[in-house]
């Protein structure tokens, strides 16, 4: 089983307050630690468990820049085998169907029986590319999957749906799947294995390389264009308890029984 | 993946064991837990091959090293557990909430998941300095990843901060610069973010002036005494400082604690570092005190099983926790309050206290706490 | 006249809530561009599910085929190329679902036409369509301009439009299917329920949602307590789930349940949109969290800013006193 696996190196901003940066199409990087997308790593464990499973390959693809080696490293230290970044100064400010095409173009040259992208970045939360990705090379796909069983040339992939229902497909391969977070349980990649892992060699693509030309990448090649980040203002904003836990405490349960819910 | 004994036993020099078993009797897990470190290094003497993950036991131990320190060999077969950790380590397959310690450390520099940004958080509107670059300072409080995010644990630093004022001690902090002393991940198996996490610290710490740190933490004391290789500054636990500052007449108190208080040993104060006295001084020096001694103190004393990684562990044992039966042992003695000078010893016999049925018979309380409680 | 298609969503025989909710905005949006709603109708006897959208649009485009009987988004692709292809509307709304985010991205590539996904509001700027959507897990809003092309494409986000029906009367226009032969490289198996564990959070008048704020399973039980002391059900947002500390049955939100309790009280939990979807409905929602600009505080009554470690062992303690007394 010959598998890619697209990954993405995000800023962890869960805990963090953002600021918009000064072009106003990004949020200001300062700061923020930055790790691979959440959906991605549950995919490249997807990945890992069925190469254990059944043998294979893994390779890695992501679009970024040299900070990306990072993450690339995280995942061939997990146990991807090859890696490849897609690197280009034009690359940059491209659209989910652009960053699709982009990838496509690194894709069509290998061999696979299955891609793995994560269903959604944490950045930019699109939930595009995958099934973008699956129409440029023009095979199957299905988005959110939280089970995925691999049959003779097929998988069998259990999609999510809203209120806890399952779908289930049976797709011929190869196929795009993008994964949804939860399905398996991510294992740890160490410093020292990370430490190892440089070593490997990553490929990096440019957009020569690729065979792309700079109307199909980037602002040029994108049809959609972010213009004017802002932070949300809450219009509608909860009265909020003042004074310590045991004083808002104190008021809250009074409100509660005021309203008859005590 | 796998282990071979015969390489641990030379990597270890276990040759030398006589299988005396005093490791065993000593090791406080072993009360309530398969792991058995007599008999790991029996297993790596007759050549076995480890396949760790096989293994569960060795996530029970807590590093407390009694093991090592009761060989009449000089072996240390805590080693031998911090071997088949790292095996475990090395092939990812550690447990969710470990995972997540580990990565938090390395992504955001403490294993609790919380932002860089909010480490000084608990300094509210209060005044402490926070020393710049290629600034100086008599004391460097380094407050710890616990005392930074707990919400218990803040209380430590606040008061710590309190005391130090009071004392007219120049000191500083280093702020939002500090970074986990990653003794835990040490403790975990990973070397290679411990051996990472050490670089970047003393990198950061080449940047500053100061002949002494103080810790919160036995942890972070235990790391930056033993491991760290500096020759820069002194490492102190605050105790050690704290005992200093009442010989020397700069802690004055005012008020009482007119209650009996036991003092519970850390492991990585007192087994791994042997600093038993500075906190009974401090501790008898508070003003009507009442000082009862556990029957298990000092290298005897019971471990509260914080240590080792095991905050982030769930213990696999149904056995009544080790922090348990201290608590109910205090309490039998007549103890009032448990002191304690570990943020970990403090949050588990916490803990220990409620699960124990003890809630309002006995407090845990830090000796931080205490002193600031009784000074101005 | 600029044509606006929706199209409708329905899974098990049933229109989803979305759909009126896309309708609602289609029609919004076809007043300030001199627009008309056209809703799309694909589905194995489709007869019902006109009638029920009849109120809501201009026209309808009904395509009965059993090939689209149960959605299969590469079924639905070939059908809304070929519509599209057809009719050339402005735009074309598709729910951001799990049906509608396996189907618009492919068929944008397919149609070559821009996309924004995950739309909260669709407005006119200086003659443009401008999309607003959210980014960086909802900390960020982000307004989305197209480049000049045939058509565009946006799916909406559940709840943004509150439905309202337009006093319209479809006109109908039954379609063939393009459909020629079965899709038999993605077949749909079967619907597999969630399991219905020994909880059913929909049923219960109060709950206690419980979320990464709580940062450690341990943590859990203090929350319980709390749920017990107010005689409320314990529920959770998705990564808690994620991490294996409670059951799915346990999940409220848009991957979840979608609950409607006198009473919601939500303690560590973000706001973020996939947990507030399935919750925003409750009568009364108050919010613990430490970041005072958590997004939930924009859609709670009450909020405490605070450590929940601190206050819902307060908080246990108060109501348990209230209901002694």
């Amino acid at each position: 089983m010959d598998m890619i696996v697209c990954i993405k190196r995000v800023p962890d901003t869960a805990e963090s307050d953002v600021k918009i940066d000064s072009s106003g199409r990004d949020i200001d990087h300062e700061g923020l630690a930055f790790t691979v997308n959440e959906a991605d790593n549950y995919a490249l464990e997807e990945a890992l468990l069925i190469k254990e499973k059944l043998g294979g390959t893994v390779t890695l693809i992501t679009m970024g820049g040299r900070e990306s080696d990072d993450t690339i490293r995280m995942g061939l230290a997990k146990g991807a085998d090859t890696a490849i970044r897609l690197d280009d100064p034009a690359f940059a400010e491209s659209d989910g169907a652009a960053t699709a095409k982009i990838i496509a173009s690194a894709i069509k040259e290998l061999q696979y029986d299955l891609i793995l992208t994560g269903c959604m970045a944490s950045d930019n939360g699109f939930t595009q590319v995958g099934p973008a990705l699956a129409e440029i090379l023009s095979i199957p796909h299905a988005a959110m999957v939280t089970k995925t069983e691999l049959k003779e040339n097929k998988v069998r992939a259990s999609r999510e749906l809203e209120g806890g229902l399952l779908e289930v497909l049976d797709i011929d391969l190869p196929a795009v799947l993008t994964i949804q977070t939860g399905i398996n349980e991510p294992r740890y990649a160490s410093i020292m294995g990370i430490a190892k892992a440089s070593k490997k060699e990553i490929a990096l693509k440019s957009m020569g390389d690729l065979g792309l030309n700079e109307n199909e990448v980037g602002q040029k090649g994108s049809k959609t264009r972010i213009d004017k980040l802002s932070l949300p203002v809450q219009d509608k904003i909860a009265e909020l308890i003042p004074g310590t836990p045991e004083e808002a405490s104190e008021k809250l349960s009074g409100i509660l029984k005021e309203r008859g819910l005590v | 993946m796998a282990v071979e004994g015969a390489v641990l036993c030379k990597e270890l020099a276990l040759f030398e064991c006589i299988q005396c078993g005093r490791c065993t009797g000593g090791c406080p897990v072993s009360l309530r837990s398969a792991l058995n470190p007599r008999k790991l290094v029996y297993e790596a003497l007759l050549n076995t091959r480890f396949v760790p993950v096989e293994k569960a036991e060795i996530w029970e131990c807590t590093t407390c090293a009694t093991c090592a320190e009761r060989c009449p060999k000089n072996i240390r077969p805590v080693d031998v557990i911090l071997a088949l950790r790292s095996d475990i380590i090395e092939s990812g397959r550690v447990k969710p909430a470990v995972r997540d310690a580990l990565e938090s450390t390395f992504m955001h520099g403490n294993p609790w998941g919380r932002a860089r940004e909010k480490r000084i958080e608990w300094i509210g509107d209060a005044k402490v300095p926070i020393l710049e670059e290629g600034s100086e300072t008599d004391l460097l409080y380094y407050v710890g990843c616990a005392a930074s995010y707990d919400p218990r644990i803040q209380n430590l630093a606040k008061g710590m901060i309190k005391i130090l004022q009071g004392a007219g001690i120049k000191y500083a902090i280093l702020g939002n610069a500090e970074s986990c002393c990653a003794n835990e991940m040490n403790e975990l198996g990973e070397k290679g973010l411990f051996e990472m996490a050490q670089e970047k610290n003393l990198e950061t710490l080449a940047k500053y002036q100061f002949p002494l740190m103080m810790t919160t933490s036995p942890h972070c004391y235990h790391a930056f005494l033993n491991d760290y290789p500096q020759q820069k500054f002194e490492v102190l636990h605050y105790t050690q400082l704290f005992s200093r500052l009442i010989r020397e007449e700069k802690l004055v108190f005012t008020g009482e604690l007119p209650k009996k208080v036991t003092y519970h040993d850390p492991c990585f104060l007192g087994k791994r570092n042997k600093v038993f006295d500075e906190p009974r001084h401090v501790l008898q020096s508070l003003p009507g005190i009442d000082y009862l001694e556990m029957d298990r103190s000092r290298e005897r004393s019971l471990c509260c099983e914080g240590g080792g990684g095991r905050m982030w562990m769930e213990s696999e044992s149904t056995e009544e926790r080790l922090a348990e039966i201290r608590v109910k042992d205090a309490v039998a003695m007549g103890a009032e309050i448990i002191a304690v000078s570990c943020p970990f010893c403090l949050l588990t016999l916490e803990d220990a206290v409620k699960t124990s049925g003890n809630e309002g018979k006995i407090e845990i309380r830090d000796i931080v706490e205490l002193v600031s409680d009784l000074v101005e | 006249m600029k044509e606006i298609f929706v199209l409708i969503e329905h899974r098990q025989g049933k229109i989803r809530d979305v759909t009126f909710e896309m309708l609602t905005g289609a029609n919004k949006l076809a007043t300030s561009i001199d627009g008309n709603v056209t809703a799309v109708v694909c589905g194995s006897d489709v007869g019902g599910y006109v009638e029920k959208v009849a109120g809501w649009a201009h026209k309808i485009i009904a395509i009965d085929d059993s090939k689209l009987k149960d959605f299969n988004a590469d079924a639905y692709q070939q059908v809304l190329v070929s519509l599209i292809q057809a009719h050339k509307p402005y735009l074309t709304l598709i729910a951001q679902s799990g049906f509608g985010s396996d189907l618009a991205p492919s068929l944008a590539v397919e149609l070559d036409y821009p996309l924004a996904t995950d739309c909260y509001d669709l407005q006119v700027d200086g003659g443009a369509l401008v999309a607003l959507r959210q980014m960086y897990g909802g900390k960020v809003n982000a307004r989305v301009f197209f480049n000049d092309s045939p058509g565009i494409i946006c799916t909406v986000r559940a709840a943004s439009f509150p439905p309202e029906e337009s006093n319209l009367t479809a006109e109908v226009i039954k379609t063939d299917s393009p459909l020629t032969e079965e899709m038999a490289y993605r077949q749909f198996v079967e619907y597999v329920e969630a399991a219905v564990g020994d909880v059913d959070i929909t049923q219960a008048d109060i709950l206690v949602g419980v979320g990464r704020g709580i940062k450690d399973k341990d943590n859990i039980p203090m929350v319980q307590e709390l749920a017990d002391a107010l005689g409320g059900v314990l529920a959770c947002s998705r990564p808690i789930v994620d991490a294996g500390w409670l059951a799915k049955d346990r999940q409220v939100g848009s991957s979840g349940r979608t609950v409607k309790p006198k009473l919601y009280l939500a303690i560590g939990i973000s706001g973020a949109f996939q947990h507030t979807a399935g919750m925003k409905a409750a009568e009364t929602i108050i919010a613990v969290n430490k970041d005072g600009n958590a997004p939930i505080f924009g859609i709670a009554d009450y909020g405490i800013v605070g450590d929940l470690m601190k206050v819902v062992p307060a908080l246990k303690e108060k109501i348990k006193a209230l209901k002694a007394s």
